[in-house]
């Protein structure tokens, strides 16, 4: 060990900055292999004086500000001693696993981008995962963790941030570059499996007959959608169709727009449907002493003729409570 | 033998939770009723989101109850006798007159305010100095209505 730290662990001793410094990228001989060539095996750093003297709040701005600059150094094309992008094998963290690949997170730039599109300009999250390549939860998720950000900076809670510039200097990162067509940071199209299509199923059919995805879904279960419509995506599905179709662009995009407005419209409709059913059903009395009660009007014969049906109301009779049973979910399910 | 509404305790230590039930009186507290009329959570729990006026208002503690009123009505038409907890939620809930110890015990609490009050402004108006402080917070707490 001593030997090796010695040897060619020597220059792990002081990080990359800009870079992942994952002993893939080195050789037997402790030399960085993507700069060989160029820098007789020498470790090159693109190390910028970190200013430890700022405020908390300063902070982030400086690692987007090192970020931009990272990103106009890259796109400037090779300069002096500037480190070349990491290869593919360069972002394996353990040499001998060869399947372990390090993924990139999503770069400060990138995450406020999502952010500004969906809080300040309003777009739905579906279209901003669309165009930055990023999938719909990891949208829905930066906006609340960014919510949550903006609002410790403005009650002035300090945040995490040397962590969280280490972190990002240590990883590979989707970077955002306006202007240049989005950089894909996942797929985001992916077709989640339903529990419904796990087991085998032998349907016979006609030859004649056309069995289309509508058909294999329903093959599984009566009320199965399709693939196309249950994948995370299916607007790209019907834009993909009409550009097959041969629709003009200028179509294709009114199109898209009314489908996208369609779906908008149902889905406001749905919310407000559940907000007036919460008023109809619920009301608040204040008591007179410091609590409220909350009073919700139920059906008492929802337990059935038996008495055991989940759907009656209150603590059943006659049937253990599982909550200490493995797998049982706690947490909140939905929100009201 | 007397049919009751009552409430019958299930839930874990330290909580509580309670259905409200139709059951004769004699019967067990937790023996199957012949009833179950809605819930009663005695814990408050904060208002959910949904359910608070403005986008950023403050939660207010609430105890949750759940009641099939129209089960309710006719179990008391037909002379079920709710318990006196029972009776308490009723009558916040408007299906039964407020007892008439709550009335008396209501009308007390708000006598017995009344004399604070009246306590510390003569204190007040003898000293001279007039202690902000103390009169702030005394009309700050809400007197029970006595009604």
């Amino acid at each position: 060990m001593f030997a090796w730290l010695q040897g060619p662990g020597r220059g792990l001793r002081h990080p990359l900055k800009g870079s992942t410094n994952y002993l893939g990228a080195y050789n037997a001989r402790g030399e960085l292999v993507r700069t060989k060539g160029d820098a007789q095996g020498k470790r090159t750093s693109l190390a910028k004086p970190v200013r430890d003297d700022l405020d908390e709040e300063d902070e982030l701005e400086a690692i987007r500000e090192r970020e931009k600059a990272d990103n106009t150094e890259k796109s400037g094309g090779k300069k002096g001693n500037e480190l070349p992008p990491e290869r593919p094998q360069d972002l394996r963290p353990f040499p001998l696993n060869t399947y372990f690949k390090s993924q990139p997170i999503l770069s400060e730039d990138l995450r406020e981008e999502i952010w500004r599109r969906v809080q300040q300009d309003g777009s739905n999250i579906r279209i901003v995962s669309a165009e930055l390549g990023v999938s719909i939860e990891r949208v829905a998720a930066v906006v609340r963790m960014k919510e949550i950000e903006k609002r410790w900076v403005a009650e002035g809670k300090p945040l995490a941030t040397p962590y969280s510039r280490a972190v990002l200097s240590m990883l590979p990162t989707t970077p955002f570059s306006p202007g240049r067509p989005p950089i894909v940071h996942e797929p985001i199209n992916d077709l989640r499996v339903h529990p419904d299509t796990k087991h085998q199923v032998f349907v016979p059919v006609s030859e004649s007959r056309h069995f289309t995805r509508e058909d294999a879904g329903k093959a599984f279960s009566a009320d199965l959608l399709s693939t196309e419509k249950r994948i995370p995506h299916p607007e790209l599905v019907e834009l993909e169709k009409d550009i097959v179709n041969g629709v003009e662009p200028r179509e294709r995009i009114a199109r898209a727009r009314e489908r996208m407005r369609q779906e908008e419209e149902t889905r406001q409709k749905r919310e407000e449907a559940r907000k007036k059913r919460i008023e109809e059903s619920v009301k608040v009395f204040n008591s007179g002493n410091r609590f409220m009660f909350r009073f919700e009007e139920c059906n008492a014969e929802a337990v059935g003729k038996d008495g055991r049906s989940h759907k009656g109301v209150g603590w059943r009779y006659g049937v253990p409570h599982e909550d200490r049973k493995k797998g049982q979910v706690k947490i909140p399910k939905y929100v009201l | 033998m007397v049919v009751r509404i009552r409430l019958a305790r299930f839930g874990k230590r330290n909580n509580p939770f309670y259905n409200i039930v139709v059951a004769q009186s004699k019967s067990g507290r937790n023996k199957k009723p012949m009833e179950v009329l809605g819930t009663f959570d005695p814990i408050p729990k904060e208002s959910p989101p949904g359910e608070r006026g403005e986008p950023g208002e403050k939660a207010r503690l609430v105890k949750d109850i759940r009641l099939d009123t129209a089960r309710t009505k006719y179990w008391l038409g037909v002379g079920a006798q709710p318990s006196e907890p029972v009776w308490k939620l009723l009558s916040i809930l408007g299906l039964v007159e407020r007892s008439f110890r709550e009335d008396q015990l209501r009308k007390q609490a708000h006598e017995a305010d009344e004399r604070h009050r009246a306590y510390w402004a003569a204190k007040a108006a003898e000293s001279g100095s007039l202690s902000t402080d103390s009169t702030a917070t005394i009309t700050k707490a809400a007197p029970l209505d006595p009604q």
